[in-house]
């Protein structure tokens, strides 16, 4: 229960606009975060968007919302289904900070704030334990919805290679 | 000399604001026509007759009391109309009303009408005409900005998140889009498509919207800006205590 992915260096940030991206910006914003060495891993965080209604009369009519597109990150598709709100992030040492941060200024249209915290978990909970078990990846530990289902929750991998 | 109601204290535009919204005398902005309010509403199919809850009153031969002699009823418990709602949302980024001042504004300026005031949400029921004229009142006015406000029956959520890039208040079941310069419907206010797209009108811009809203907010006209506002909210709550302790001997 006590396996830690993260080393103590890495560092987690978070980008957090002042409005609520689009799918496009924020597929440039990825993809040029993609481009970066060094990044470990990142999730994006904002307000689910539900393919069908949730409730009221309309409960299970689509909703065919704009934000709820597919986006091309490194040449792999990505289903959004959250209205990107923020990029919370783990990231080798500081200058991988500087050039995201970078990266930042020159794609994002409107004022963000950048900061670096704690962000992702980096120990498994009892209740991550209880999900997933005694050997689970430590790379996975904070990367999913803790209340949704395991078998939904998509996650990518954008180089393979790397990981070995 | 006659009575004139004050309605609101302060001094800041946000103050005078509040003021107008209460007095009902509120600047039109935009036109919508009765068919694209009831199908926006999303009660009954546009151009179809009221369906009624009760016959007429004139036919039902009403009991004899003094009380209903001096209250005239309003057209829609006359016609015997079903209750029906209108729920508003306003955004906090500087949205043109606050559920707070519309119900005043409804409770003040229609009669027969049931708001109820929500954190970021407020809905109104009355009789199915007597709703929809409210309907149109606070959506043909300055009290409803497009893009900063909106119709919603169900799934409220968006009224305190940041707005997405384009200005639309959040809105998960995509009820409103912006198409060109102006702000469209293509959802009844519970998330059923409608027939044709209705237009609201076009959003009211960022200094535009600062101007007309009603919502304190520290990077536009801070609550604390406003001594008289202040001095009245303290004097309330003064007397609220004052009142409220009722030691037992």
């Amino acid at each position: 229960m006590s396996d830690t992915f993260s080393d103590t260096n890495y560092v987690q940030l978070e980008i957090y606009p002042s409005r609520l991206l689009k799918p496009e910006t924020a597929q440039n914003l990825l993809n040029e975060i993609s481009d970066l060495e060094g990044i470990i891993r990142l999730f994006i965080h904002g307000p689910r968007l539900p393919q069908t209604v949730p409730y009221g009369p309309a409960t299970g009519l689509p909703v065919n919302h704009s934000g709820n597109a597919v986006i091309e990150v490194a040449g792999q598709a990505i289903e959004l289904a959250v209205s990107v709100g923020s990029i919370r992030m783990e990231v080798l040492d500081v200058d991988v900070k500087e050039q995201v941060r970078e990266v930042c200024e020159k794609v994002l249209s409107v004022p963000f704030e950048f900061r670096v915290g704690h962000f992702i978990p980096t120990r498994q909970t009892v209740s991550d334990y209880a999900r997933r078990g005694p050997n689970a990846d430590p790379l996975m530990t904070g990367m999913t919805d803790p209340k949704g289902k395991l078998k939904n929750q998509s996650i990518c991998i954008l180089r393979p290679d790397d990981m070995e | 000399m006659a009575y004139e109601p004050q309605y609101y204290p302060g001094a800041t535009s946000v103050a005078e604001n509040r003021r107008k919204h209460m007095s009902g005398k509120v600047e039109k902005l935009r036109e919508i026509s009765d068919d694209d309010l009831t199908l926006v509403l999303g009660h009954r199919a546009p151009g179809s007759d009221y369906p009624s809850t009760h016959p007429p009153l004139a036919e039902m031969g009403e009991p004899e009391c003094s009380i209903r002699e001096l209250v005239e009823p309003t057209p829609g418990a006359k016609a015997g109309d079903r209750v029906r709602y209108v729920q508003f949302v306003d955004s906090m980024y500087n949205g043109p009303s606050v559920p707070y001042v519309r119900s005043y504004s409804a409770a003040i300026n229609f009669r027969g009408v049931d708001p109820g005031t929500l954190s970021g949400r407020q809905v109104v029921e009355a009789r199915e005409r007597d709703m929809e004229e409210i309907a149109k009142f606070q959506m043909e006015t300055e009290m409803t900005c497009p893009a900063l406000a909106s119709l919603r029956g169900a799934t409220v959520h968006g009224h305190s998140l940041r707005l997405p890039e384009d200005g639309v208040m959040f809105d998960m079941l995509d009820r409103c889009r912006k198409e060109g310069d102006v702000i469209i419907m293509h959802k009844d206010q519970v998330g059923r498509p409608i027939d044709k797209k209705v237009n609201l009108g076009k959003p009211m811009s960022p200094e535009e919207a600062a101007k007309r809203t009603t919502i304190y907010r520290v990077d536009n006209v801070a609550f604390r800006d406003d001594a008289e506002v202040i001095e009245w909210v303290h004097r309330v709550f003064d007397q609220r205590t004052t009142y409220g302790f009722k030691p037992e001997n």
